[in-house]
Parts: structure tokens; sequence; C-alpha cells
């Protein structure tokens, strides 16, 4: 089988993307290899501080620094202390820890996520991280016995730092240019002064730098040792065009003096914005990646002892963990969570990054009070004047989440915003039991019903229609066939099922159902904020499961596979999980499942976001379509790990949209786009989101692209179209 | 001030059809399979009217549940605690099996003497099951009480009760003095969530369990002996539908057809 050759476009341009630093590595060691061939420059060498009255006055900058450095932290740290501890310790799993570090802080993976981001703001950043080491080399030199920078080494030395300023300055205008030159938005959502303090300061950092370096050159070896001043090729050409002005040798130190005290007080003014702007995220940034969840995204965390508890969620700033409130100050504005946001690109009222930037102001405006009160004993929930849940972040903006993970998935700063979100509809749900009509009618049909679907006609044995025999599951069987709430309660989705069960049927598969012992296994209230109600039928459930000896489960949802996988291990649940794409996709690659029809189609495939980007369970639902002769995929713009939420998610499929548009009206356009005729996906909500989305972008009904699950195309590939369930969508 | 929320728990009308049974030789519905029986809608409703006075008045009102039930029961009551009423007291008893909306009401009715005080009762405007609406009116009669039926407001200040009624061609509003029952219907909007520390609280509560001998009722007046209904024939009404599919090239064209075929039918 061919690989579809758009995705494997896309995997290889990440890969590719993904060696960004193999050039500079290159580059590098080239210039010391050059630099050891030149053993007549042994005796190349310079002064540390030449022509400079006052060297010591940098240690006083120096220290200044750090003093400031250490103020800020100080400063920082006393409001996260607001913070309670974090559901989960943040040093276990250390390797993996350190390797995040590495891989997202240092290597700057989820920045390189754009193009042009990542070769500006690696050059920029590269720069910055190589010029501290060359000041330092310097200061070790000048300072301490070791006396090493001279010869190659020193010449090596020359072409790296100038190599890196000129980098540096890349990098600066780069971003120059997107923030003045041309329509890049998202930088400008929430643009401050100091950004341009920022950008600009750094350019002018590196170019008095480079005039420090000329001024120098022009003087001791331009004329005395052409062949060590080109190691500084880009101080070189400037000194060789300030030749033009033909100053004397005492303007040219009195300019290389002024000069270099310029370049002093501008790079120790620079270094201290880190203190008082975006910039900390130089070290919050890889602090963050550090203390990012070791285990997956898809699982939030449990409120432990529920029934004891007298808080429940976050409602106040100071029931966040602390390092839910260190995680604010890491935002760096960006925008690139709000520019992936469904609700966002719908016109919903929810941004992620002004929702971190709102509660950064909130806890800078209330932190110190809550503090100083907490410190005399007094009642720190009456302190804030205005309500951090209502007001300061609205419930509305609070129940738009699709817990997509998007945003998380973007973040260059690795925040985690789905729980943050989670945390505070917690708090709404069980506190102050103020959520939307409809949201309330699901969590109340769970608790009556066991199924989210009120005023569903159906019952959880209807889908079994029409298939004979259908064996029950009673712990002799290898799987559970777990069929779900969406997949036997709702109309649309009974061919799915049907043709779950019917593949798994023809590859001579061991399994079984529960039928009507099926109840909800809690995902909907958990990601509607009622963790109450999902431990009751988290509990429940695990308990069923155990009792009938279930080991391995197969889900039609990837909403209840999340929900087992990642999540009933907290609860001491430990399955076997697939979803039903990934074990169809096993039995066509054994043989067991044999495609035994064309079907001349081009399909684009939707990603759902709790099977693609939260689980990583994006080839097998593709490898099982381009096994089918004939069909032929056409992906959407966003896809994979960057592939858009159908709108559902989150518990918005029971919830009434506000706002511009709805985000199953913005999927679907995509996905008609393309000019497929299927869109095909593999969990219920998505293909209900296109079943109503669809009709509303495409009105009419001829050459209307039709959404399917990819098992529903499978069972006509195997079954053929007249012996498929899918003929009964047609009936409803 | 003390108000009485009579809460009914039903069968769950969102039952499937398909599981939906009666045995036709005992004239009684077979319990749905997997189906937990529910609070009766519009009590949630009176509920959350009696609770919205109370909170209006913000002073130490008191809210009772009174259920007439089996003990499955308790689950309606503690769903009303937990929107936040103060007491439930459950009135099971054999002898209060299989009565009718008249004996219920009378067990209501002396549930609420036997409590004393009480200012003012809510039903809902009908148990969602039998669709009777005949309770509230018969606890009223009862007692000896005003009523006012199908209320989509209620207000209760200065000892009487003002309430807006749902008529079929508009609203009355009208007032009585305490104490007084009100039947409350779905126009006056939803019954709130619980809040979690409110749930858990009232799992926590009991409630209490009164029997004909603690109300002083004789068993003969109530249930099934008492009721003056007589069930002659449950049964599933059937229904047949055919769909016809009128043809036509044009929508014109098929609504010529279509009015020529019911002219024919002698529809119209
Ligand atoms: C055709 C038919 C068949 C029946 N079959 C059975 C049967 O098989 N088994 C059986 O036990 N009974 C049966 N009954 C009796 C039925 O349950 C009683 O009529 C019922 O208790 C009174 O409810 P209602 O439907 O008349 O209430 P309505 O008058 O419609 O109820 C109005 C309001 O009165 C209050 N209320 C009503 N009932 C109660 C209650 N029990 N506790 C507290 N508040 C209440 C509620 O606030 C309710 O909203 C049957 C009745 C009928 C008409
Ligand atoms: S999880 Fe998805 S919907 Fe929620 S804020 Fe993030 S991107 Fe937006
Ligand atoms: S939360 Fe992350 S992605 Fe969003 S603006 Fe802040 S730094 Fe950027």
């Amino acid at each position: 089988m061919v690989a579809n050759s758009s995705t494997q476009n896309n995997r290889l341009q990440s890969q590719l993307i993904g060696k960004w630093w193999m050039p500079a590595i290159a580059l590098s060691l080239g210039g010391l290899y050059l630099a050891m061939q030149f053993s007549a420059t042994e005796g190349a060498g310079r002064e540390s501080f030449f022509n400079v009255a006052h060297p010591w006055s940098v240690y006083v900058f120096m220290s200044s620094l750090v003093g400031l450095l250490v103020y800020g932290l100080v400063r920082h740290a006393t409001l996260w202390r607001l913070g309670k501890d974090t559901p989960e310790s943040v040093f276990a799993n250390l390797p993996h820890r350190f390797k995040n570090v590495f891989r997202l802080g240092v290597a700057q993976d989820k920045v390189r996520r754009d193009r042009y981001a990542a070769v500006m703001h690696w050059s920029i950043s590269s720069s910055i991280v190589v010029l501290t080491l060359v000041t330092a080399q310097v200061a070790i030199q000048d300072d301490t016995p070791l006396n090493f920078l001279h010869g190659s080494y020193y010449l090596f030395f020359s072409f790296y730092g100038d190599l890196f300023g000129l980098i540096g300055l890349i990098g600066v205008g780069m971003a120059m240019w997107r923030r003045y030159f041309i329509d890049f938005s998202r930088i400008r959502w929430d643009e401050r002064p100091e950004d341009h303090l920022i950008i600009v300061g750094l350019g002018l950092v590196l170019l008095s730098g480079f005039f420090v370096e000329a001024f120098r050159i022009e003087v001791t070896e331009l004329t005395q040792h052409p062949d060590w001043a080109k190691w500084s090729f880009v101080s070189y050409v400037l000194a060789n065009l300030f030749e033009i002005f033909s100053m004397s040798d005492n303007q040219i130190l009195w300019s290389h003096s002024a000069m270099w005290w310029t370049h002093v007080v501008l790079a120790f003014s620079w270094l201290a914005l880190i203190v008082f702007t975006r910039l900390d995220h130089l070290f919050f940034a890889p602090i963050n990646a550090f203390l990012l969840r070791t285990d997956s995204p898809g699982r939030l965390s449990t409120i432990p002892n529920i029934e004891e508890q007298e808080i429940f969620g976050v409602g106040y700033v100071q029931d966040f963990s602390w390092k839910q409130l260190f995680e604010l100050d890491a935002c760096v504005r960006c925008g690139r969570c709000t520019d992936v946001c469904p609700a966002n690109l719908a016109g919903q009222p929810l941004s992620p990054m002004h929702l971190i930037q709102d509660l950064k102001g909130h806890l800078a405006s209330v932190g110190p009070s809550i503090q100083k009160v907490g410190n005399e004993g007094g009642d720190t929930r009456s302190v804030s004047p205005i309500s951090m849940v209502g007001e300061v972040i609205q419930d509305e903006t609070l129940w738009a989440c699709r817990t997509c993970g998007a945003c998380v998935q973007e973040c260059p700063v690795m925040i985690e915003h789905v729980p943050t979100i989670v945390d505070m509809r917690r708090f709404l749900v069980m506190d102050e039991a103020r959520l939307p009509q409809t949201a309330q009618a699901a969590l109340q049909n769970i608790e009556m019903r066991g199924h989210p679907w009120s005023g569903t006609a159906l019952e959880r044995t209807t889908w079994m229609d029409g298939l004979g025999d259908v064996p029950i599951f009673d712990g002799t069987q290898d799987y559970l066939y777990w069929v779900g709430c969406s997949g036997s309660l709702v109309e649309r989705n009974l061919p799915v099922t049907k043709a779950v069960f019917r593949l798994l049927q023809e590859s001579g598969s061991s399994f079984g159902v529960l039928g009507q012992e099926e109840t909800c296994n809690g995902d909907p209230a958990r990601r509607l904020g009622n963790e109450y109600l999902y431990q009751i039928l988290a509990e429940q459930l695990i308990g069923t499961f155990k009792e009938k000896n279930v080991q391995k489960v197969i889900t039609n949802c990837p909403h209840c596979f999340n929900t087992f996988k990642n999540e009933y291990p907290q609860f001491d649940g430990h399955f076997e999980v697939l979803h039903h794409t990934e074990f169809l996709n096993s039995q066509l690659q054994s043989g067991a499942l044999k495609v035994q029809h064309e079907l001349p189609d081009t399909v684009t495939y939707h990603d759902s976001c709790y099977l693609g980007r939260i689980n990583g369970v994006y080839d097998a639902p593709r490898q099982i379509l381009n096994f089918i002769p004939g069909t032929n995929i056409q992906e959407m713009e966003r896809n994979m790990s960057k592939g858009l939420c159908c709108g559902a998610g989150g518990g918005n499929m029971w919830q009434e949209e506000v706002g511009e548009r709805r985000v199953n009206h913005v999927r679907s356009e995509e996905a008609i786009a393309t000019g497929a005729n299927k869109v095909v996906s593999n969990c219920p909500f998505c293909i209900q989101m296109f079943e109503d989305g669809v009709p509303a972008m495409q009105p009419d009904e001829v050459g209307r692209i039709e959404p399917f699950d990819v098992a529903e195309i499978l069972e006509l590939a195997v079954f053929g179209e007249q012996d498929s369930s899918i003929e009964e969508k047609t009936e409803i | 001030m003390h108000f009485v929320v009579c809460a009914k728990q039903i069968p769950d009308p969102e039952t499937p059809p398909s599981a939906f049974k009666i045995d036709e030789a005992t004239n009684t519905v077979v319990p749905a399979q997997g189906f937990q029986p529910v609070l009766s809608q519009y009590d949630g409703i009176a509920a959350e009217a009696a609770l919205q006075i109370k909170e209006a008045q913000g002073d130490d009102a008191k809210i009772t549940v009174l259920s007439v039930g089996a003990e499955s029961a308790q689950a309606a009551i503690k769903q009303v605690l937990a929107m936040g009423a103060d007491e439930g007291v459950l009135l099971q008893d054999d002898a209060f099996e299989d009565g009718d909306s008249h004996t219920t009401a009378k067990v209501l009715a002396a549930a609420i003497s036997n409590l004393g005080d009480v200012d003012a009762v809510f039903c809902g405007r009908q148990a969602a099951d039998w669709d009777v609406g005949q309770v509230g009116l018969l606890v009223a009669e009862a007692l000896g009480w005003p009523v006012a039926i199908l209320a989509k407001d209620v207000e209760i200040s200065d000892g009487s009760m003002k309430t807006t009624r749902v008529l079929a061609d508009g609203f009355e509003t009208v007032s009585q003095g305490l104490p007084a029952v009100v039947t409350v219907s779905n126009e006056f909007g939803e019954p709130r969530y619980p809040k979690l520390q409110q749930i858990m609280q009232a799992a926590k509560k009991t409630v209490t369990t009164m029997t004909h001998e603690d109300l002083g009722l004789d068993p003969s007046e109530v249930g099934s002996s008492g009721a003056r209904l007589k069930l002659e024939k449950l049964y599933i009404p059937q229904s047949d539908s055919q769909v016809e599919i009128i043809e036509g090239e044009t929508p014109e064209e098929q609504a010529t057809n279509l009015v020529a075929k019911l002219v024919a039918d002698k529809v119209l």
C-alpha cells in the first residue's frame, strides 16, 4: 500500500524542520576546523578590556542584574506560593521531565510548529546564548588564571562570535518584519510597549556590539594582523567601511570607548527586561517544560476524597495550584493558542491567550492583598472585589472550550489551558451550580438514566436488531467491544456500531458486548466539570469491568477510548484499550480482514481531537483508507496534530453555541474545500457535527460531501454496497 | 414559614417505547429493565417555586418534602433535599398502595395536618406518569384550604399567596389567604441544578418514614381499599401509519397531486 502523499509530505517537512540545528552545528564545526588549519596564527589574541577605563564597572552592572533577577524571582514566587500543591508531584518521572526541558525548552520543539518563527526565534535565542558564552569567556580569560583566548581558538572564537551576532540580527530583522511590515495579526492581539522595547533593544545591543568590535579591529588588527581580523568577518567589513571616514586613531579610540559603554549599558538594560517583561520566558519556558505533565494530555486531575472537600474546582485565584499560577507568568502573548482555538475561529467568546492574560492580570492585582490577608489569618476569599469566575473570566468563555487541546499543543511555553479551564468549570458546576440549561439537562440525564442523550427513543440494544446472535461479554472472550452511549442511543451512529460489529465478526475476533449493562463512563460529566458524578460513574464501571474480567477493550468512540485508557488508571482501572480503527487496521494488516471491493472515492479524513492530537493515533485510520483500492485521501488544510475540532468536544455536544458562527460550520467548510465526496472520521460526535454542518454550508444536496465513519467505509469495502449497514443511514 | 412540597416518584417518562410494557392480565405497568424511577418533572418545578420564595424571604423558612410511595421514593425526596429543601418525609405503607388521586391526597393531607404549622403546599401541575392533575386540588379540599392551579408565578407576602395562573387564552392573577395550596406549571421555569455541597448534605440527611398509624388513618380509607377509581383496562393503543410518497416533477405538480389525493380520500 502506498502511503498517502500529502500525509507523507507533512511528515517529511516536520522531520526536516526537526533538524534545524544541523546547519548551525555544521557551520561551527567547519569554523573550528578552518581555525585549526591556521597554525601560522599561533600568536593570535587580544587584550580583553582593550581601551576601557574602568572595566570593573561591568561587575557592578553584573551584580545589579543578578540582584534584579533575584528580586524579580522573589516577587513572582510570593505570588505563585498562593497556589495549592500540584495534584501530582512535579518530581515524578524525572528522566521524562529532563527530556522535556531539552526537547521543548532548549530545542524549542513547539516554537518550530510555526516555521517562520522557528528560524526567527532560534536565531535570536541561539545568538543570545552564544554571545553570553562569548562574553563569559572574555571574563574568564581576564579574571582567572585560565588563559585560552589565543591562537586558533581565539580566531574561532572571533568567528562564531560574529556568526551568532549576525544570526541574531537576522532574527531581529525577521521579528521586525513580522511586527512592522506585514499584516501578521496574532502577535498584535495583545501588543504592549515592552514588545517594541525588547526587539528594537536587542537589535541595538547586537549592532553596538559589532561597532565596538569594528572600532577595536580598526586600531589593533586591520593593518597589523589582517589575517586575524578576517575571522571577525562582520566587524571586519564594518571596520573597512569606517576607513572611509579616515578618522584619527584618537577619534577611533574615543568612539570605541563611547560605543563600548553604550553597548554595556544597553546589554545590561536589555537583560534587566527579563524581570519586567515577557522576556522572563527565557527562564520560565524551560522551567515550565520541566513542570509539564508527563502523563497523557487527555487526563484531567482527580479531586481525591471528593466527599470530604469543601472547595470544588477553582473559583478563586488561590485555589489554583502553584504550577497553574506559575504558568500564567510564562505566557508570552504570542497568540498561537488563540490562533488555533476552534471557539475563537468561530467568533465565540473564548481566546485562550486572553484567558491566561486575564488570569495573570487578576493574580497581579489581587495576589499581594490575598497574601497579606492570609498572613494575618483573615478570610482570603473575600479579598478580591470582583469574582474571578464570572467577572474576570466569564461563564460563557469557560463553556465555549472544547477541551480540544489545540492551544496546549501549540503553546511554545507549555501552558496547559485545558486543566485550568476545567478547574473553573468544576467550580461553576459543583460549587455554584451555574451552567447552561442544556448542559444541565445532559448531566441530569446522566444522573437519572446513565447516558447524556435526553429524549432518545432508542435502547442500548436497538442496534443489534437484524444482526443475529450478538455475543454478550462473559469474561471468556478476548475483547470487550464497548459501543458507548452515542453508538447505541443516537440513530445516526447505529450503522457505525453495526459496521464495527460485523467487521469484528468477519475478522474472527473473540469479543462480546455488554448490551443493557453499558452505562456512561463519565467522560461528559468530567469534561463539563462535574467531577463528582464522573467519579461515581467511573468507579461503578471499573467495578463492572473487573467483575466481568475485562482485560482488553475496543471502543467506538475516541472519548470512551481516552477515558478508559488515560483516566481510569487514576481509579485503579487498568485495561488495554484500542480504538476500533486501531484494531481493524491490525486485522487488515494481518490479513484477518480482506478488502473485496473497490471504492472509487476521494475522501478527506478528519482527525477527532481525542483520537488524534490527544492520543496520537493518526496513522491507523489513514492506513485503513489506504487499504481500499480506488480510495484516495485528500487532506484538509488543518490535519493531524493541527486538526480542527468538529465543535462537539468538552461537552459542547450538549450546549447551544454562543457567537458569530458554529464550529461545525467552519470545519465542514474546510472539508468541503478539499473537493472530496466523503468526509471520514472516527468519532460519533464528529459525524453528528458534520451531518449537521455540511447541509448548512452546502445547501444543494447534489454533490454534497457525505460524513462517514472509517468503519462504515471499511464495511463497504469488505462486504460491498449491497450488504452494508450504511444503507440504513439514508433511511433515517 | 413552613412550606411543603409534594413530590412523586414516577416511572421514567423517557423509557423508550420499545421498553415500555404492560401486563394486561393484571393491568399493571411492567417496570422497564434498566430504567430507574425518577422525580416527576413538575414536582422539581414546584420545589423550585418553594425554594425561590424561601430565598426571597431571606428568613428561616423551612421546606418539608412529602412523598407517598415505596422505599425507592427516597431518591425523589433526596433530590428535592439536594435542591435545598430542609426535611423529607416518606409516607410509606402497604396500606397506601394501589390508591388513586383521592387516597393519595388523603394521605398527603393527613401528613400536612400532622406537621401542624404549614403555611403553603406546593404541588406539580400533574404527575408525569398518569397526568391526572387531581392531587393538589384534592389535598386542598381535604384540608379545607384555598387552591390555585397551574401557576407560572407565585409570591407569598403579608399572609397571602399571589399566583399568576396559565389559562388557555391568557393569564390570571389571583390572591388567596394562607394557608393555601398551589400547583405549579412548567411555565414557571426550570428547576435548579443542585450544588455538590448540598447533594452531599442531602445524602447525609435522614428521611423520616410515616405509616397510616403515624397519621391516624384507617387502612380502609386509603390505598386500594379507599380508592374510588377502578382501573378497568390498561393497554397500549395500536397505532398504524402508512406513508405514500406523492409523485410529481415540480413542487407545484406535487401539490396538485396531493390535493387531488386528499379530495379523493375525502380528507378535504
Ligand atoms: C389508570 C391508573 C392506573 C394506576 N395504576 C397504579 C399502579 O399500578 N400502582 C400504583 O401504585 N398506583 C397506580 N395508580 C394510582 C396513581 O399512582 C395515583 O393516582 C397517584 O398516586 C396520584 O397521582 P396522580 O397521577 O393522580 O397525581 P396528580 O394529581 O397528577 O399529581 C399532581 C401533584 O400531586 C402531587 N402528588 C401526586 N402523587 C403524589 C405522591 N404519591 N406523593 C407525593 N405527592 C404526590 C405531586 O405534587 C404531583 O405533581 C393508578 C392510577 C391511574 C389513574
Ligand atoms: S482546548 Fe481547544 S477550545 Fe479550549 S481553549 Fe484550547 S483551543 Fe480553545
Ligand atoms: S498561552 Fe502560550 S500560546 Fe497562548 S499566548 Fe501565551 S504563550 Fe502563546
